[in-house]
């Protein structure tokens, strides 16, 4: 198929705004300010399907249509470039390989929702992306492609990148305009929405880089290319998958919505990285969404169909595991990122992450008691739902669906007293 | 004006009234911890979580706004469960400490562990460790264990005070509250955090380990610290142990707190006169009526002689009497009614200014019945009537002593030199006292019912909290006596309401009130009283 984020990531210079503007870049954006209404943006944002690539899938149009339209504040875009969901690493592919296309994006949805400056809030890890993205704001704006007369329209809209200094929470996009802010990055009660009381108390709307990537392109060949790919009409365009694991090729594959899961890892993964040993489990959307069983990956990747299968595509980080893999060391390692990441405000998350963490720590260590499994379960119950962020649901749903679904696995660990599996390695 | 359901039952509210309040205004207790009606609203404990119908999760009622029609349920199963999983959540890495907690017994995590727990504790992984003990400020020490986040010391600090010097520090369950580098909890409403603190994580120092709660009598009063007249709610120590000397009804106020009131103090008080106290307690007191070499004498004698000299320098004019700013109206009304019955006098109430006024709480007029002094008895400054005992003009000058701290009562700089008799009346031996022919002893702040008038005209309630020290009795007493023994015509007061109602028929400036309508709240003048400016 046609590659459409990643078209010059493999050219030479890919970072430089030569030769994305001999690839035909900021061409959406000239179309965008010089011959559309912000309105008609947003409805061609709409009508493309595009949902939002950071994890929820929201639908973008939607989404910047909850901005006021009448303008009597300052209005800002946030790009979410903080991705830290463990087995996601497709937003770094392109701010640190193509940061201009990231770029129009952010200016194109900053024009359709008249914000007055656009944040790319970008993990602070990602030093070098962080580098590009400086560099090519400076050719953004020396080529008048961001800043004071934007295409020489006569509008105005800065750009600015701004670091993160190291907190999964801060990519929940409350605590980002709380971080923003200069404040510890902790997430808001909602409402208010920040469409309405967002960043400095600004209606604000916050996307996620590939989200943003999808745009120019929508906006150069209309909504109808876009929705024309994918399954249907509500999981449409081109999308990136994040594939990690026990595979042959672990990597960013850009695909249409919809690619089944079994096409991803034997054709484009080259299929399980030891030839004896068979698929066991796979995560689909980073390391939060609840883990499938072998038997459930006869699935498309994309929202609605692994929402039927509850669980979801999240920000697509497929990670593989094999027969080899301990499930419940591999829950033990994710229940630790999430008991460290909690941002401690608010007591389920707060509490019961660690509590979790520990719980799976005895087991895994052989000293588990015969109540655990139920205990486990019991406390990711009482969390999911109840925190004011999402993290405590992203620590309840690995819990809930790896205890269930691999019930017999913590049983033997428990009664054993150590791990069952043949040929458990642990790095 | 939007209806709501409230576990059945249909109540009508404001618009933008919270769940939790409505639920509150019908006496439906929703529990709560980080929610604060004096603070903004954090939603972070997850205890109010109640069910709304038609919304998929259980909402927090700190937050969520009523709606027309909307049905609220705050105790059905579903509800109950939440509320006793967040309680289990809260108490896993909570030491359980409380037979050595200055907080149990007044203790939120106490209560709702009892209401909304189960009892027993599935947690037997190890509790997180933080620090115990931490000296944060003058007044204030943290135990980082016992804290459960709510953030209201945060937003105080942040909001009320705007001073910011805590925050929260690490994440997840390692989270704790700490000052900022190079910061201590040191402004001038500290106290207040330990107030809100939920449970034992935040205590005043001076309260720590002084006694438990529950040998507390507590009386609802007003602070005499200064003119703002803030409303508190003062707690004297009545355990047993520490009743030292024969025949002592209890061992001395052990703290006081902030009392609500939305007119004159909000939720808070200013440290100073949170402790207060504590000079007033340590104060050496004058115990009985004596003469200028410590004598003591017999309280009739003590006032014949007393009113003898006033009466005899009163006949000639050369009667001086300097008045306290913190005495009450009951006791300056009766000073001005002997006054008037003997003769008249030079009458000057002290000024007792420090510092400057602060936009919260804290006025520089350190006279917490200043407005009532000017109003009773004139404005004339007790610097006057200093002067001219100094002149040479008065042959007996009358000192009342302050009724709060020894160190407020006016230094006369040598002026009982130069008068025949110095008299004083107060409670405590002071440099006024000392210097005194004769002491009259009085009883303290929080030894007498009374009232007082703010800087804003509210006429509010003293409380007399405690049994005086010693023979010392309430001002207006003292002066009732006088006036018996100088045969001038009075009436036979016995309580604090019929002196007031008295001055009520007497001063246009107390007309339409009455002392049965002043209440816990106080009673708004609607002028503010320019006197004691």
């Amino acid at each position: 198929m046609e590659r459409v984020l990643t078209r010059n990531i493999h050219k030479e210079n890919s970072q430089s705004i030569g030769v994305y503007l001999a690839g035909g870049g900021y061409e959406g954006l000239r179309k965008a300010v010089t011959s559309m209404t912000p309105a008609e943006v947003v409805d061609a944002v709409k009508k493309s399907g595009l949902r939002g690539r950071g994890g929820a899938g929201f639908p973008t149009g939607l989404k910047w249509s909850f901005m006021p339209q009448e303008k009597t504040k300052k209005h800002y875009l946030l790009c979410n470039a903080d991705e830290s969901e463990p087995g996601t690493f497709k937003d770094r592919l392109l701010m640190e390989q193509d940061p201009h296309m990231t770029l129009e994006g952010c200016m194109i949805g900053a024009y359709a929702m008249q914000a007055d400056a656009c944040y790319i809030y970008i993990r602070g890890e990602f030093v070098f992306g962080a580098r590009m993205l400086d560099e090519a704001v400076a050719e953004a704006y020396a080529k008048g492609y961001a800043g004071k007369n934007v295409c020489g329209t006569g509008w105005n809209c800065d750009l600015v990148v701004h670091r993160g200094a190291g907190a999964y929470i801060c990519g929940e996009e409350t605590a980002l305009m709380t971080s923003l802010e200069g404040e510890r990055g902790n997430p808001r009660v909602k409402p208010p929405f920040p469409a309405q009381f967002g960043v400095w108390g600004m209606p604000t709307t916050i996307n996620n880089v590939e989200t943003l990537a999808c745009v120019p392109d929508i906006i150069v060949r209309g909504p109808e290319w876009f929705a024309g790919i994918g399954t249907d009409e509500r999981n449409t365009g081109s999308k990136l998958y994040c594939l990690s694991g026990h595979i042959q090729r672990p990597g960013v594959y850009e695909a249409p919505m919809g690619l089944p899961l079994k096409e991803l890892i034997n054709d484009l993964g080259g299929g399980m990285l030891h030839p004896d040993r068979p698929l066991k489990a796979c995560i689909p959307g980073g390391s939060s969404v609840p883990v499938l069983r072998a038997e459930e990956c006869d699935c498309n990747l994309d929202f609605d169909s692994l929402a039927a299968l509850k669980t979801g595509l999240g920000s697509a980080g497929i990670m593989v595991m094999d027969t080899s893999t301990c499930m419940v060391k591999a829950l033990q390692r994710i229940s630790h990122f999430y008991a460290h990441e909690s941002c401690g405000q608010c007591t389920p998350c707060r509490e019961g992450c660690g509590w979790m963490e520990r719980i799976l720590l005895r087991i895994e260590e052989g000293r588990g008691l015969q109540q655990d499994i139920d205990l486990l379960k019991n406390i990711a119950d009482n969390i999911e739902g109840r925190t004011i962020c999402a993290l405590g649901d992203a620590a309840a749903w690995p819990v809930q669906s790896f205890v269930t679904k691999f019930r017999d696995e913590f049983q033997a660990h428990i009664d054993e007293k150590r791990c069952t599996v043949q040929g458990a390695t642990y790095a | 004006m939007p209806k709501v359901t409230i576990d059945g039952v249909e109540i009508e509210v404001q618009p933008g009234t919270t769940v939790l309040q409505a639920a509150l205004s019908r006496g439906r207790e929703v529990p709560h911890y980080c929610y604060h009606p004096g603070l903004s609203i954090a939603g972070n404990c997850r205890m109010c979580l109640v069910e709304v119908e038609k919304a998929p999760k259980l909402m927090i009622a700190c937050q969520t706004q009523v709606a027309d029609g909307m049905v609220v349920n705050t105790r059905n199963e579903r509800v109950e469960q939440a509320q006793s999983s967040v309680m289990e959540f809260l108490l896993i890495n909570h030491p359980l400490d409380c037979p050595i907690c200055d907080q149990a017994g007044e203790c939120r995590l106490q209560e709702y562990a009892v209401e909304h727990g189960t009892g027993v504790s599935r947690h037997d992984v190890g509790k997180v460790a933080q620090s115990k003990a931490v000296d944060i400020g003058p007044h204030i020490t943290l135990d980082q264990e016992r804290c459960i986040q709510c953030s209201r010391c945060v937003r105080f600090c942040n909001e009320v005070t705007g001073t910011g010097e805590l925050d929260f520090f690490q994440r997840g369950d390692r989270t704790k509250i700490g000052l900022y580098p190079g910061k201590s909890l040191d402004n001038l409403y500290s106290g207040n955090v330990a107030d809100i603190c939920p449970v034992g994580a935040l205590t005043v120092k001076e309260f720590r380990f002084a006694t438990r709660v529950w040998y507390l009598k507590n009386t609802p009063s007003v602070c005499a610290g200064c003119s703002k007249g803030c409303n508190v709610m003062v707690a004297v120590g009545r355990k047993q142990e520490l009743m030292t000397s024969p025949g002592q009804m209890d061992d001395g106020i052990k703290r006081i707190v902030p009392r609500v009131n939305e007119d004159v103090n909000g939720h808070w008080i200013c440290d100073e006169g949170r402790l207060s106290y504590l000079k007033l307690e340590s104060a050496e007191r004058l115990p009985y009526a004596q003469d200028g070499d410590g004598v003591e004498l017999d309280w009739e004698v003590a006032t014949l002689l007393a009113v003898q000299s006033m009466q005899t320098a009163a006949a000639t004019g050369r009667l001086g009497i300097i008045a306290s700013p913190r005495a009450t109206n009951e006791t300056l009304y009766a000073l001005k009614k002997l006054v008037d019955g003997i003769g008249g006098a030079r009458i000057g109430t002290h000024r007792n200014h420090r510092g400057e006024d602060d936009n919260l709480l804290i006025r520089a007029d350190k006279g917490a019945n200043a407005a009532g002094a000017a109003t009773i008895l004139g404005t004339e400054d007790a610097v006057a009537v200093t002067l001219a005992a100094r002149n040479g003009e008065l042959d007996t000058l009358v000192v009342m002593g302050d009724s709060l701290d020894p160190a407020d009562t006016i230094d006369l700089h040598g002026a009982a030199e130069d008068v025949g008799q110095l008299i004083f009346v107060g409670p405590f031996v002071d440099v006024a006292s000392k210097a005194a022919h004769l002491r009259l002893p009085a009883s303290a702040w929080a030894e007498e019912d009374g009232t007082m008038v703010n800087c804003d005209g509210r006429i509010q309630l003293v409380r007399r909290c405690h049994r005086p020290r010693g023979e010392g009795r309430p001002g207006w007493l003292v002066f009732q006596d006088l006036m018996r023994a100088a045969g001038v015509e009075s009436s036979a007061w016995s309580e604090w309401g019929e002196v007031y109602d008295a001055m009520r028929d007497d001063l246009d400036a107390f007309g339409g009130t009455s002392s049965a309508a002043i209440g816990l709240l106080g009673l708004s003048t609607g002028t503010p009283a320019a006197a004691g400016a």
